[in-house]
């Protein structure tokens, strides 16, 4: 195509909306997922967003008279002008295939794995019990901050707690990638990402820890969590250094309740 | 002392010097890097024996001894710079390293490879620096018939059986008495899982291995049979070419759902029965259960190929798994007492070691999840005291199948009734193939197959030569099985009128739209 | 009685062979010099040597037509003396001492999957040939932690050649395909080192004078020192004794 030519489309009103179709799908599929903290976005949401566009670009077009009509122009072109016979014929077959083969894809339906709809921050329970002692959660603090002359004690101890426990699933990197994480579904938790300890208080991850899967409530999936009980290992010493070395090595800052306030138990506000 | 410097002094200029691969390396910033991301494993000082190390097989590299296993040098040389930022950017797949590529930056990285070779006085002295060597192009028509032919002649002649077996699986008579350098046991890789080979699974990865050796490991490197003109470079790529024959074309996907297809004749009993082609094969890895007392850090089983088919009344599971014995073997108790000992778990001693058999589980909820969403289920790790789960269990010795209910790990009750379950061992591989009707008696406790829904299914594997019994064993988590119903014809009445309607519309449309522009075109002449 | 016999022929099958390898060790420099000699005792029970399965490798088996291959850990001889002890000059030779010039190959033999000589030197930049008789695979890995290691492949007749570069005792010498297959090789920068043979008695020839550190080095009971001075071409006996443990 040449340069005047591309400029005429780029004003044309009918070039200009398949263009904002065609970036918006891009956004949407490709870019979006790129974005921190996001995820591949569901066909269903797609098709949603691609029919708000489209809704968006046709009250555009037909806002005003002319333009109307020249959108209309290369439409009405292919429909009848006797010279674009092939075009005309090309997209009726195509048209009505694509038809078929959604319609197909609609009838022939095929098990699929339910939707796995799990809460990944559930609301933890306001006091639990440690090893027969009873631990408030609300309000708690992780003790080991008290002291920060011993922090880099603390530290050392939560490093071999992790390597020596939490390593094989959470990984090298602390990002859920360890070397047994490909066994397990839902995949161990991430902690490089902003979407995990970085919402929550220690509290509430120290409740996670010590709990496990088996401590979650139902909407968090406990049958599948290969999270274990960590009460079973660990001290609840052991346990408060090695959310120490969590928070550290990835740098993030635990919530705190003055920030969270009391009421949602702990979790990160906007989250879930 | 002296002497041995002027004999280094003497050779020096004898031993080429390779260019800097790399720009400079900060050596004070790869330790702080070092100390922050590697010490976990490979320890303070570099001796591959930090916390988790214990926990690991392989273990994590040493880096005192300037030992590399993935290189391009020759037999017992450094690596290069590229090869350690290779190790590094890439990781080790099979092993408990990961690719840092991604994970660091490119500079730390970097420095970091220059920080872990001032554990070795090797890298200072440079005398001891090494090149690549020359490795020539792979060869085309690597996998026709012919060339794959002459791989496996040489795979033969120059004995690869010895220990990594007849058909590749490990399982060669000398397998059971390999050590690395260290003295720790160490497995004959399994050629049919390419993807968990330590320098890359393709066929130049292979070749390179074959050239260098793979240093503190009993893989030797073969280059001197091409210097002695035992064969040629071409051969070498042969074999290379036929090694990587033996596994997938790429890396298996874990896919949630298996589908079993269903088929007319009797669904097959036989683990060798030919109505298998018919079915594709999933692949499901397995992980050491490291969630309950006794953990297991060393699984042997790395995952369960699974194949379904159904003929309306009857499941047949086909599963085959890659295992170096067909447990218990009393040729293999010694390395089983050497992998107790080197891998830790909760026990205060290692276990000793005892010919446990061969075992597979497979596991159902007793009944198929209802309700709203239709997810709930069992605990993954065989359920609990008061949710159980059924369970069809294998076991090489006695050779016998049973289906029951397990509560917890602990736990397993045998129900009434005999399990069909039919296996072979087949040079290092077990194939198992369990059937059982669609429908049975005992709706509480047995889950009835209903095709056309997701039911959750999960697997188990035990290793008796690698000590593997009770809760030391590979595990899974949910993934689901489907018995697919034939497409029935009436799924095509409506694509079909869907098609008609649209291509009759379509054509008014367009005859209509013509009339409208032969009616304006009037109009203006 | 008849095992025995077995073993005391294997032990002198063995040290013909150790002595055959030394013998091929480039002689000192300096001819005349001191030398020290003397015998490696035994004390103790005899400790009785797994015997070796070579079953996997039926030409090798078929090597062993008297009595089954054992383990060379300790080579205890007739005479109650002990074969296979590396003795050699740890300490004391002149700063101005300058070490002969390496030549011709040290052969390390693999024959009837038995390295052959089970213990031996060699010299700093000297070609040691490792030699395949068997024809069936070998793989020969050295381990040295000062030298370099290396791990040959070795699926035929053949002769592969290698150098150290650096003072070394021990190298342990190992093939991966028989885990039997065990050899120790000390690598020295000067050629004062001998390997106690059937008898137990070893040499060392050719000293400049001086006070010497000697060590006697057994695989399985470590290491002893002795000090040792010579002068002019004076003939100084060390013994030394290992007790069983």
């Amino acid at each position: 195509m040449t340069a005047p030519a591309l400029r005429r489309s780029a004003t044309h009103p009918f070039w200009q909306a398949v263009g904002i179709l065609v970036i918006a799908y891009i956004v949407v599929v490709w870019v979006v997922p790129l974005l921190p903290g996001s995820a591949i976005v569901p066909k269903s949401v797609v098709l949603q967003y691609m029919v708000t566009v489209l809704v968006g670009v046709l009250i555009y077009v037909s806002d005003n008279e002319e333009r109307w009509a020249r959108f209309k122009e290369p439409i009405e072109a292919v429909l009848a002008e006797p010279r674009l016979r092939v075009v005309r014929a090309v997209l009726l077959v195509v048209v009505t295939a694509l038809v078929g083969l959604v319609a197909y894809g609609q009838v022939a339906t095929t098990v699929a794995a339910p939707p796995n709809l799990r809460s990944i921050h559930p609301a933890p329970p306001a006091e639990i019990t440690f090893r027969g002692r009873s631990i408030t959660l609300t309000g708690l603090e992780n003790p080991l901050r008290a002291h920060p002359e011993s922090l880099a004690l603390y530290l050392a101890e939560g490093k071999g707690v992790y390597y020596r426990n939490c390593l094989p699933c959470h990984g090298d990197h602390l990002d859920g990638q360890g070397h047994f994480a490909s066994g397990f579904n839902p995949l161990p938790a991430n902690f490089q990402d902003n979407g995990t300890i970085a919402q929550l208080t220690e509290s509430f991850v120290f409740w996670r820890v010590a709990k496990g899967g088996p401590g979650l409530p139902r909407e968090g999936t406990p049958w599948n969590s290969a999270m274990p009980k960590w009460e079973d290992f660990l001290t609840e010493r052991e346990i408060w250094s090695v959310i120490l070395f969590l928070y550290d090595q990835t740098g993030w800052t635990p919530r705190t309740w003055e920030k969270t306030g009391t009421g949602d138990g702990g979790r990160g506000t906007g989250h879930d | 002392m002296i002497d041995g410097l002027l004999v280094l002094a003497l050779l020096a200029p004898l031993v080429p010097r390779p260019p800097s691969l790399v720009p400079l390396q900060d050596t004070t910033k790869g330790k702080a890097v070092y100390v922050k991301w590697c010490a976990g494993c490979h320890g303070d000082g570099g001796a591959g024996d930090g916390p988790s190390a214990a926990h690991m097989l392989p273990r994590p590299r040493n880096f005192t001894g300037a030992i590399y296993k993935i290189r391009s040098t020759a037999s017992g040389q450094l690596p290069t710079d590229a090869d350690l930022m290779r190790a590094i950017d890439e990781g080790l797949p099979g092993s408990a390293m990961p690719a840092w590529k991604g994970r660091l930056s490119d500079g730390e990285r970097r420095d970091v490879a220059g920080y872990i070779k001032t554990f070795s006085a090797f890298f200072a002295d440079t005398s001891q620096h090494a090149a690549a060597l020359k490795f020539s192009g792979e060869p085309g028509g690597g996998t026709g018939a012919a060339a794959l032919k002459t791989g496996r002649q040489f795979y033969d002649s120059i004995g690869c059986r010895k220990c990594h077996g007849d058909q590749g699986r490990g399982d060669g008579p000398s397998a059971p008495t390999l050590k690395d350098d260290a003295g720790f046991p160490i497995f004959a890789a399994d050629l049919h899982q390419s993807w968990r080979f330590r320098g890359g699974g393709s066929a130049a990865d292979i070749y390179h291995r074959l050239r260098t050796g793979l240093d503190g490991t009993p893989m030797p490197s073969f280059s001197d049979l091409i210097d002695q003109k035992f064969l040629t470079d071409e051969q070498l790529w042969r074999l290379a070419q036929y090694v990587r024959s033996l596994s997938p074309p790429d890396p298996p996907e874990v896919r949630d759902v298996i589908h079993a297809p269903q088929i007319a004749g009797p669904a097959p009993v036989s683990p060798d029965d030919s109505a298998w082609a018919r079915a594709d094969r999933y692949w499901f890895p397995l992980v050491g259960q490291v969630v309950r007392k006794a953990r297991w850090f060393a699984p042997a089983v790395t995952g369960v190929w699974v194949q379904a088919l159904h003929d309306g009344h009857t499941l047949a599971l086909r599963l085959s798994w890659d295992d170096r014995t067909q447990s218990p073997d009393s040729a293999w108790l010694g390395f089983e007492q050497r992998v107790l000992e080197t891998v830790a778990g909760d026990d205060s001693g290692p276990p000793k070691a005892e010919p446990w058999p061969d075992q597979l589980a497979v596991q159902f909820p007793r009944r198929l999840p209802e309700g709203s969403g239709g997810m709930e289920r069992p605990y993954f790790l065989m359920g609990s005291e008061t949710d159980p789960v059924y369970q069809w269990r294998w076991t090489s010795r006695p050779r016998k199948s049973v289906a029951g209910l397990a509560r917890g790990i602990e736990r397993f009750d045998t129900l009434p009734g005999a399990l069909a379950g039919q296996a072979s061992f087949d040079h290092g591989e077990w194939r198992l193939v369990f059937t059982r009707a669609l429908a049975t008696p005992d709706t509480a406790n047995e889950v009835q197959l209903e095709a056309g829904r997701a039911i959750p299914v999960a697997f188990f594997g035990w290793d008796g030569s690698s000590g593997e019994h009770g809760s030391r064993m590979a595990v899974s988590t949910w993934y689901f099985l489907a018995l697919d119903r034939p497409t029935p014809p009436g799924v095509f009445i409506s694509p079909v009128l869907a098609m008609l309607v649209t291509l009759g519309l379509g054509l008014v449309v367009v005859r209509r739209a013509r009339r409208r522009g032969t009616a304006r075109a009037g109009r203006q002449r | 009685m008849g095992k025995l016999g077995a073993v005391a022929a294997t032990g002198v099958a063995v040290l013909v062979l150790a002595l055959g390898g030394w013998m091929r060790a480039p002689l000192p420099a300096a001819q005349g010099g001191g030398t020290i000699s003397g015998k490696v005792k035994f004390t103790g029970a005899k400790p009785a040597m797994p015997k070796i399965d070579m079953s996997e490798e039926p030409k090798c088996k078929a090597k062993y037509t008297a009595a089954p291959p054992t383990d060379e850990a300790v080579v205890v001889n007739a005479n109650g003396t002990l074969a296979n002890v590396f003795v050699y000059v740890k300490s004391g030779l002149p700063a101005s001492y300058k070490a002969p010039a390496p030549a011709g190959p040290v052969t390390l033999d693999q024959d009837g999957c038995r390295y052959h000589p089970h213990v031996f030197g060699i010299l700093v930049g000297q070609n040691l040939a490792i030699k395949n008789s068997d024809g069936i695979l070998h793989n020969i890995k050295a381990k040295g932690t000062k030298n370099r290691p290396f791990n040959i492949s070795q699926p035929t007749t053949m002769t592969s050649e290698r150098t150290f570069t650096a003072p070394e005792v021990m190298v342990p010498l190992e093939c991966n395909v028989h885990g039997w297959m065990h050899a120790w090789l000390g690598v020295l920068p000067h050629p004062f080192f001998a390997v106690s043979g059937t008898d137990g008695s070893f040499t060392i020839k050719g000293l400049p004078p001086g006070t010497y550190t000697i060590e006697a080095w057994q695989e399985k009971y470590g290491a002893q020192t002795a000090t040792v001075t010579v002068a002019g071409s004076e003939t100084k006996t060390a013994d030394f004794g290992f007790a069983a443990k």
